[in-house]
C-alpha cells in the first residue's frame, strides 16, 4: 500500500492510484471536467489541480493523472489551489459560447426560469408553469400588471423581431390560477416557531412575508392604514391594478398564515422594543415617507434612507431589518418585491443562526450580443410566428391557445443542460467571474438538424471524452480532435454529421459530456417539453 | 449545417487517387505510418484531398478520425491546394525586429491576396509565414520556393517576385546536388566551401559548382571541397583555399562570376601553353572587360584581422570540432580524425556502466534547454527492466532564432551518429530514431546518406561498426510542430498521433516510445559525447563553470554587428558574446537586451549583461539556457512587442490540450495585443503577470510552463514599456498603431516618396513639401527608408 498525506490527513491506496482516488478516499470533493472512469486521463481542463509539496517540490500536478507515491505531501484545499482552479475555470468560461441562463432570467429581479415556464406552457403543463412562477415570484398576480417587464428588453428574439410577450403569459398563469377555486397555497417548509414582524403592507413588505412564510414562520403584517397594500393601493385608485387582483393575493397570504394588524402606528400603538420582545426579528417596510418615523425611532439615516448592511438588510437596531424604498426608492414594483424577497430571504438565515445573506445571484456564462447570423440559428425550431396580441375575450389579456403560441416563439436561448452542468456547478462552487478574462468571441453553432444529437461546439471544452469512447467502441468515423491549439474543435471525419461519428455510443457520449455541448434531442424535448415529438427541432 | 471539420476540396473526379496505393506501399499500413503517408500525400497533391484520406482509410489500419486529427494538427498539411509557387517569409526573431511583418503586408499587397485567404485569385503564389529559415544574418528572409532572398523590404516586394520570375526563366532544370558522397584524393589545392543551408540560401551552392566547373577547366591538381558550416554567418558564402607549405587564403562574398579568377590566382597549371593560354585569357578579359579594381582581392579576408580573431579567438569547438574543414559526408575523412574511435573502444570495452560513469563524471547537461544531467537520464533508462529499449536523437529544433541542431545535423552527421551509437550501447537500445524537422531537408539528407553509406560497409543494422551488436537507425521528419520538441510529444508524433504531450510522471526514460524506456537526447548533446569520451570527462568539466560543464552552441543574431553560429565555453559573459564575438550593436545604437532562450527563454536587460551564460545564472535572472538562440536587441526594439512577438509563437504552437496553455496563452496575447494598438487598461499589465503565473503553474507541459516567461521577463526590466503603452506611447516607436508619420520642411518635394507609397497616402506635389494622409497610411516606413533627405520622422 502507499501512503499519501492530503491537507495534513494520511490515506493508504492501492500502488498506481491517482491522487484524485486518494483524496477521494478521505471524502475531499475535488473538481474534475475531462475526467472519466472509463478513458484514460486527458489532463486537459486542469481543474483538478493539487499543490505537490515536501520533498523540496512544490508545484501544481493534475490529481487525475499524478499516481501516488509513498510520502508525497498534498495540498488541495488551499487559496492557491482553489485560486488556480478558478483560473482554469474562468478560462473556459472566455471561450464558452453560450449561456447557462437565458438574458430574461438573469435580468428579472425576481430571477423567474422564464424559458422554462415558456416551455411548460407551450407543453401544456399550465399547473408546473404556474408552479414555477409562483416559486420565484411573490405576488404574482401582481407582476402581471405592473411589472415594468426588463426581461422582454433582453429577451433575444426582439433583436429578430419582437420579443416574447413574458409578462402577459405570466399574466395568464396568475388570472387562472386566481380562477381556480380550488388552488390553494400550501407552505414549502414546516412551521419553525419563530415569529417575525413586518411593518408596511407595501410591495416590499409583503414580498418579505410572502418568503418568510413559505420558510416556516410566523408572520404578522402591521399596517397604520385601515387597508393592506401601501403603494399598491395607489396603483389600484389610478387604474392600473384591479383591486380584485391585489384582494386576491392578500387572501392567499392569509391562507398562507399571515396576520394582518392593521390601523396600527408603530411608535404609537407599537414600540420597536416592544415589537422585539414578542418577534424574533422586526422588518420595516414602511415605503419613501417612512424616513423620517424611522429616524424618530432612533434608526440612522443616510442621504437614500435608512441605513442598512447591503448584503443582510439589517439596521443599526439588533434584529431589526428594512427593506423596500425606506431604504433607497424604487420606482418598479418588481424591484421592491425583489428587495422584500431578498431581505426575507437574509432574516430567514439570521433566524436559522446561518450567515446573513441575500439569495445569491445564480452563476451565468455570458455570451453577450448575438450578430444576426447567430440569431437565426437559433431561429431554427422556435414558432417564425410574429408576437401574438391579446384578442378581445371576457378575460383580459391570454387565452390559453395564445400563451401557448406566444409561448412557443421562445428561442430558448438558455442552455439545454443548464443545471446539469459540471462546468456550471464548479463555477458556482468556486466563484468564478466569467467576464474576467475578455477576447473575441467565436460565433455561436448549434447543429441540431440532422440526428438525434444536438452539438454545439462553443460549449465543449475538449475534454476528449467523447473521443476516447468513440475509439473505444471502434466507432466506424467516431470523432476527433481538428486543428491544433487555440483552435482546436471535436469534429467529424470527412466533415460528416455527429450522429453519423457516434452510431454506437452517442448515448453514452452525451451522458458523459461534462458540460452542454452533447444533448440528446428527444430526451430534452421530453424532460423541457413533455411530449418527445420531433416536431419542435424539426419544425419547418 | 456541416462540421466544418476539414475544408472542401476538389471532387474525386480531379483527384488521381493511383498514387496513394504507392504512398502506402512505401510507408507502411499500420497506424503509424500515418504521418508519413500524409507527408508523400502533402508532397505529391500540394495539399491533402478529402478523398485521398478516405482512400488510406480503406488500404491500410489508420481510423478515420486518426487520420483526421492528425492532418489538422501539423502546420506541414494544407487542406486546400495552394499556389503554384509557395512564398515563404520568415517569422524568426531576427526577421521580426528587422520588420518581417511589413515584408510580408507588402508581399500580399503587391500580389494582390485578399484579406483571410493566403493565395492570389491566380493561383500563381501562397504566402506562407514560416516559422524560421535559419537565415538570420540575411534577415528579414523571404524564401520562393528554392530561391532565397535576404535583406527583403517592403518596397523591395515587386523586385522579388520579378527576380524570381526572372531566375525561373534563366535557371529551369539546372537541378545539381551537393549531398553525393564522394572521395577525393589529396590535392595541391583545395577549395573549401562552406554548404551548411544558410550559406547556401546566400548562394554558397552555385558559388561551389561554379568553382567546380573552373577546377575542372583548369586540369588536375586541385579540389573543389564540400564543408559543412564555417559559423561566420556574416560572412557567407565563406571560401577557403587551402595549399601545401602556405597559410589560407580566405573569401567572404563571392560570387559564381569570381570562380575563374580564384581559381586562376592560386593554381598554376602545369604546362607551359596552358600558362601562357590563361596569361592570354586574363590579358584579354581585363582589356575587353576594363575591370581596374579587382572583386575578388576586394573579398579578400585576413583572419588575422582583429574582427575575425576577436569572432573565432573565444570559441572552443567540441561539438562543431573541425568546423569548416570537414566534408559532411565523407566518412573516411572522419575517420582520419578520430572519428569513431570512441565508440570502436566503447564496443570493445563492453562496460556499458562505465560509459555512463564517464558521461556522469563530464557534468554534461542536456543542451535542449531544460539541463538535465544527461548522465543521470542514461542510468535510469539502463536501469529499467527489459530487453527493448530505444534511443532518439531530439532534432526538431523549432524555436525561432535557432539552428544549431540543424548545422550539426547537416555539418556532423557522422559524428551524431557516433554519439547516439554510443548512447544505444551505454543504455542497451537497439533500435533508434533521428526525429528531424521536415524544414531541414538539407539536415534530413545528409543523415540518411550518412546511415546508408555506415550500412553499406556493414557498420550499422546487424552489426555495428564490424561488431556483433545490432544498431538501427532511421529518420522520422516531423510535420511542423514546435510542440513536438517536448519528449511525450515527440513520442506521440512518432506513434503516428497528434502530438500532445501527456503528463511526466512516467518519464519516456521508464515508459517512452511503445511503451518502452526510451532515451531522447538533443543533437548537440549527443554531439558532444564522442569528444568527451575522447579526451575524458576531466578535460570536458575543465571547461565551463560550476554546475554548467563544457560548451554551448549559439546562434547569435539579430541586431548585432558579426552574426554566426559559435561555440563557447559555458560560463562567458554575454558581454564577451555580444561585443567581443559579435562586434556589438550597430554604431550609434545601444545595446538594450539579449534574448536568450527563445519563446521560453527570457530578456536579459543591457545592464546584467555581466551575467554568466550557464543554466543557473541565466535562471536567476528570468531566461533560460533553451537550446541557445541569442538574438541581441539594440534601443530601437520595443520591449512589449518582442514578448508580443515571442508569446504569439507559443500561443500558435500550442497542442491545445490543456486549459492553460490553450486558452491562457491566447487571453495573454489578447492583452499585448490591445497594449501595442493603445487600447490597454490599467488594470491590464496586472492582471498579464497574474495570468503569466497561473499559466506558468497550471500548464501541464514544459510549451506552457516556460511560454510566458518572455513576458515575465520584460515585465521583470521594462515594466514602464509597458505603462507608457498604456498611455498610448511605444517608446521604441514601433508598434504601428502607436506612431505617426509626418514630413518635415527638410522635403524637397522630389516625389520619391509618393511614388513609392504602396497605398497611395502621399499625394505627389512636385517641388512643395508632401503630405502624408494618416488614414491611409499603413506605417509600412518605405517613405521614411527611402527619402534621400530625412524629411520623414516618426513621431
Amino acid at each position: 500500500m502507499i501512503t499519501v498525506t492530503i491537507d495534513a490527513r494520511s490515506v493508504q491506496v492501492e500502488p498506481g492510484q491517482t491522487l484524485l482516488t486518494a483524496a477521494r478516499q478521505l471524502g475531499l470533493e475535488i473538481p474534475t471536467l475531462c475526467h472519466h472512469e472509463k478513458c484514460t486521463p486527458s489532463t486537459s481542463c486542469q481543474v483538478c489541480l493539487v499543490k505537490l509539496t515536501g520533498n523540496g517540490t512544490s508545484r501544481l500536478v493534475p490529481s487525475c493523472a499524478t499516481i501516488a507515491e509513498d510520502g508525497m505531501v498534498v495540498e488541495s484545499q488551499t487559496a492557491e489551489v482553489f485560486d488556480a482552479r478558478r483560473t482554469a475555470l474562468e478560462l473556459l468560461f472566455s471561450d464558452h459560447v453560450g449561456d447557462c441562463l437565458s438574458p430574461c432570467h438573469r435580468i428579472c429581479p425576481l430571477q423567474l426560469n422564464i424559458p422554462r415556464m415558456l416551455r411548460e406552457v407551450e407543453a401544456g403543463r399550465i399547473e408546473e408553469a404556474t408552479k414555477t412562477v409562483r416559486e420565484a415570484i411573490p405576488l404574482a398576480g401582481i407582476t402581471g400588471w405592473l411589472c415594468s417587464a426588463p426581461c422582454e428588453q433582453g429577451c433575444r428574439r426582439g433583436t429578430h423581431d419582437q420579443p416574447a410577450a413574458i409578462r402577459e403569459v405570466e399574466r395568464f398563469l396568475a388570472e387562472r390560477e386566481a380562477a381556480d377555486e380550488k388552488a390553494v397555497p400550501s407552505r414549502r417548509h414546516p412551521a419553525s416557531g419563530r415569529a417575525v414582524a413586518v411593518i408596511g403592507t407595501g410591495p416590499a413588505g409583503l414580498a418579505t412575508a410572502h418568503a418568510l412564510l413559505h420558510a416556516g414562520h410566523r408572520v404578522t403584517l402591521v399596517d397604520r392604514h385601515p387597508e393592506a397594500g401601501g403603494s399598491l393601493r395607489g396603483e389600484v385608485g389610478e387604474g392600473r391594478l384591479p383591486s380584485r387582483v391585489l384582494r386576491a393575493e392578500l387572501d392567499r397570504l392569509e391562507r398562507l398564515g399571515a396576520r394582518f394588524k392593521l390601523a396600527v402606528e408603530l411608535g404609537q400603538d407599537l414600540t420597536i422594543d416592544g415589537l422585539l420582545r414578542g418577534f424574533a426579528a422586526v422588518v420595516l417596510a414602511l415605503g419613501e415617507g417612512g424616513k423620517a418615523q424611522a429616524s424618530a425611532l432612533g434608526l440612522l439615516l443616510q442621504p437614500t434612507g435608512v441605513k442598512t448592511n447591503a448584503e443582510t438588510g439589517l439596521t443599526n437596531l439588533a434584529r431589526v431589518f428594512a427593506t423596500g424604498s425606506i431604504v433607497k426608492p424604487l420606482r418598479q414594483v418588481v424591484r421592491a418585491l425583489a428587495d422584500g424577497k431578498n431581505v426575507g430571504h437574509a432574516v430567514n438565515r439570521f433566524l436559522a443562526g446561518q450567515v446573513i445573506q441575500r439569495i445569491p445571484k445564480p452563476f451565468s456564462s455570458l455570451m453577450g450580443k448575438l450578430a444576426p447570423d447567430e440569431v437565426r440559428q437559433f431561429m431554427i425550431g422556435p414558432n417564425p410566428a410574429p408576437r401574438v396580441t391579446p384578442g378581445t375575450g371576457p378575460q383580459p389579456g391570454f387565452s390559453r391557445d395564445e400563451a401557448r403560441t406566444e409561448s412557443s416563439r421562445c428561442l430558448h436561448c438558455d442552455c439545454r443542460s443548464a443545471g446539469d452542468c459540471d462546468l456550471q456547478r464548479y463555477a458556482e462552487i468556486y466563484g468564478v467571474d466569467p467576464g474576467r478574462f475578455r477576447g473575441e468571441r467565436r460565433p455561436f453553432e448549434q447543429y441540431l438538424e440532422h440526428g438525434e444529437i444536438i452539438f454545439e461546439p462553443g460549449k465543449c471544452i475538449l475534454c476528449g471524452i467523447c473521443v476516447q469512447l468513440a475509439e473505444q467502441a471502434r466507432e466506424p468515423l467516431g470523432l476527433s480532435f481538428v486543428g491544433r491549439g487555440f483552435d482546436v474543435r471535436i469534429g467529424v471525419p470527412f466533415s460528416r454529421e455527429i450522429d453519423e461519428g457516434l452510431q454506437r455510443v452517442g448515448r453514452e457520449c452525451v451522458e458523459a459530456c461534462p458540460t452542454g455541448a452533447l444533448v440528446f434531442k428527444d430526451e430534452f424535448e421530453r424532460q423541457m417539453l413533455g411530449f418527445s415529438a420531433t416536431g419542435r427541432c424539426g419544425r419547418p | 449545417m456541416r462540421l466544418g471539420s476539414t475544408a472542401p476540396a476538389p471532387t474525386s473526379t480531379e483527384v488521381d487517387l493511383g498514387f496513394v496505393q504507392q504512398a502506402v506501399q512505401r510507408a507502411g499500413r499500420r497506424p503509424e505510418a500515418v504521418i508519413p503517408i500524409l507527408q508523400e500525400l502533402q508532397e505529391h497533391y500540394g495539399f491533402l484531398p478529402v478523398e485521398a484520406l478516405r482512400r488510406v482509410c480503406d488500404q491500410t489500419e489508420i481510423e478515420p478520425a486518426a487520420i483526421t486529427g492528425v492532418a489538422t494538427f501539423y502546420d506541414m498539411f494544407r487542406h486546400q491546394p495552394a499556389g503554384r509557387h509557395i512564398i515563404r517569409v520568415c517569422r524568426g526573431t531576427a526577421c521580426h525586429v528587422t520588420g518581417a511583418d511589413r515584408v510580408e503586408e507588402a508581399l500580399r499587397l503587391h500580389l494582390g491576396i485578399p484579406a483571410g485567404s493566403d493565395t492570389d485569385p491566380n493561383r500563381e503564389f501562397t504566402v506562407e509565414p514560416v516559422a524560421c529559415l535559419g537565415c538570420c544574418t540575411l534577415a528579414p528572409v523571404v524564401k520562393i520556393e528554392e530561391h532565397t532572398f535576404g535583406h527583403a523590404k517592403p518596397e523591395k516586394a515587386s523586385g522579388i517576385v520579378r527576380e524570381f520570375r526572372e531566375r525561373r526563366v534563366a535557371g529551369a532544370g539546372d537541378e545539381r546536388t551537393t549531398e553525393a558522397i564522394e572521395t577525393a584524393a589529396a590535392a595541391a589545392v583545395e577549395i573549401h566551401v562552406g554548404l551548411g543551408s544558410c550559406c547556401m540560401a546566400k548562394g554558397s551552392d552555385e558559388l561551389f559548382h561554379a568553382l567546380r566547373d573552373s577546377a575542372r577547366m583548369a586540369g588536375t591538381g586541385i579540389r573543389v571541397k564540400r564543408v559543412g558550416c564555417v559559423g561566420m554567418c556574416h560572412r557567407t558564402p565563406l571560401v577557403e583555399v587551402a595549399q601545401h607549405g602556405k597559410s589560407s587564403a580566405f573569401y567572404a562574398g563571392l560570387t559564381p562570376s569570381n570562380a575563374q579568377a580564384i581559381v586562376r590566382r592560386h593554381f598554376q597549371p602545369a604546362g607551359l601553353r596552358q600558362r601562357l593560354a590563361g596569361l592570354w585569357n586574363r590579358t584579354l578579359d581585363n582589356l575587353l572587360l576594363d575591370n581596374t579594381a579587382d572583386p575578388v582581392r576586394e573579398c579578400a579576408l585576413d583572419m588575422n584581422a582583429p574582427a575575425p580573431r576577436a569572432f573565432l579567438s573565444r570559441q572552443v569547438h567540441l561539438a562543431t570540432e573541425h568546423f569548416g574543414s570537414l566534408d559532411p559526408l565523407d566518412l573516411d575523412e572522419y575517420l582520419a580524425q578520430d572519428g569513431f574511435h570512441a565508440l570502436r573502444q566503447c564496443l570493445e570495452a563492453e562496460n556499458p556502466a562505465r560509459i555512463i560513469d564517464t558521461i556522469e563524471q563530464s557534468g554534461l547537461r542536456g543542451r535542449g534547454g531544460a539541463g538535465f544531467p544527461s548522465g543521470r537520464k542514461w542510468r535510469v533508462v539502463s536501469g529499467q527492466p527489459g530487453d527493448t529499449k530505444y534511443i532518439i536523437c531530439n532534432g526538431d529544433e523549432g524555436d525561432p532564432g535557432a539552428f544549431m541542431d540543424r548545422m550539426l545535423l547537416e555539418s556532423f552527421p557522422y559524428r551524431i551518429i557516433e554519439g547516439m551509437a554510443i548512447a544505444a550501447l551505454a543504455i542497451g537500445a537497439r533500435e533508434g530514431v533521428f526525429y528531424i524537422r521536415h524544414e531541414y531537408p538539407l539536415a534530413v539528407r545528409r543523415v540518411q546518406t550518412a546511415l546508408a553509406e555506415m550500412e553499406q560497409r556493414g557498420w550499422l543494422g546487424d552489426t555495428l561498426l564490424g561488431h556483433a551488436r545490432p544498431l538501427r537507425l532511421r529518420i522520422m521528419e516531423g510535420a511542423g510542430a514546435f510542440v513536438c520538441g517536448e519528449e511525450t510529444a515527440l513520442i506521440a508524433s512518432l506513434e503516428g498521433r497528434r502530438g500532445m504531450p501527456r503528463l511526466r510522471p512516467p518519464f519516456p526514460a521508464q515508459a517512452g516510445l511503445w511503451g518502452r524506456p526510451t532515451l531522447i537526447n538533443n543533437v548537440e548533446t549527443l554531439a558532444l559525447v564522442p569528444w568527451i569520451l575522447r579526451h575524458g570527462p576531466e578535460a570536458f568539466a575543465a571547461l565551463g563553470t560550476e554546475g554548467s560543464k563544457g560548451t554551448k552552441v549559439f546562434a547569435l543574431a539579430g541586431s548585432v554587428q558579426r552574426g554566426g553560429l559559435i561555440e563557447v565555453p559555458m560560463g562567458t559573459t554575454i558581454r564577451e558574446i555580444v561585443d567581443e564575438i559579435g562586434g556589438g550593436v550597430a554604431p550609434g545604437r545601444q545595446l538594450k537586451a539579449v534574448q536568450i532562450g527563445g519563446p521560453s527563454g527570457g530578456c536579459v536587460p543591457a545592464h546584467l549583461a555581466d551575467t554568466r551564460v550557464d543554466y543557473d545564472s541565466l535562471r536567476a535572472v528570468g531566461a533560460i539556457m533553451g537550446s541557445g538562440g541569442l538574438v541581441v536587441l539594440d534601443d530601437t526594439a520595443c520591449m512589449v512587442d518582442i514578448a508580443r512577438y515571442f508569446l504569439r509563437f507559443t500561443q500558435d504552437q500550442s497542442c491545445g490540450k490543456c486549459t492553460f496553455c490553450r486558452i491562457g496563452t491566447k487571453r495573454m496575447l489578447d492583452i499585448l495585443d490591445r497594449l501595442c494598438v493603445g487600447r490597454g487598461r490599467r488594470q491590464d499589465i496586472n492582471e498579464l503577470e497574474r495570468l503569466a503565473v497561473s499559466v506558468t503553474q497550471g500548464s501541464l507541459c514544459g510549451l506552457g510552463k516556460t511560454a510566458p516567461n518572455p513576458v515575465l521577463t520584460t515585465l521583470r526590466y521594462y515594466r514602464d514599456e509597458y505603462e507608457a503603452h498604456i498611455a498610448g506611447r511605444c517608446p521604441a516607436r514601433k508598434c504601428q498603431a502607436l506612431v505617426k508619420y509626418r514630413i518635415n520642411d527638410r522635403c524637397t518635394g522630389c516625389t520619391i516618396c509618393a511614388q513609392r507609397c504602396p497605398v497611395d497616402a502621399i499625394p505627389m506635389t512636385p517641388y512643395a513639401r508632401h503630405t502624408i494622409d494618416l488614414d491611409r497610411c499603413t506605417r509600412c516606413d518605405t517613405c521614411r527608408q527611402v527619402c534621400p533627405y530625412e524629411a520623414v520622422e516618426v513621431e
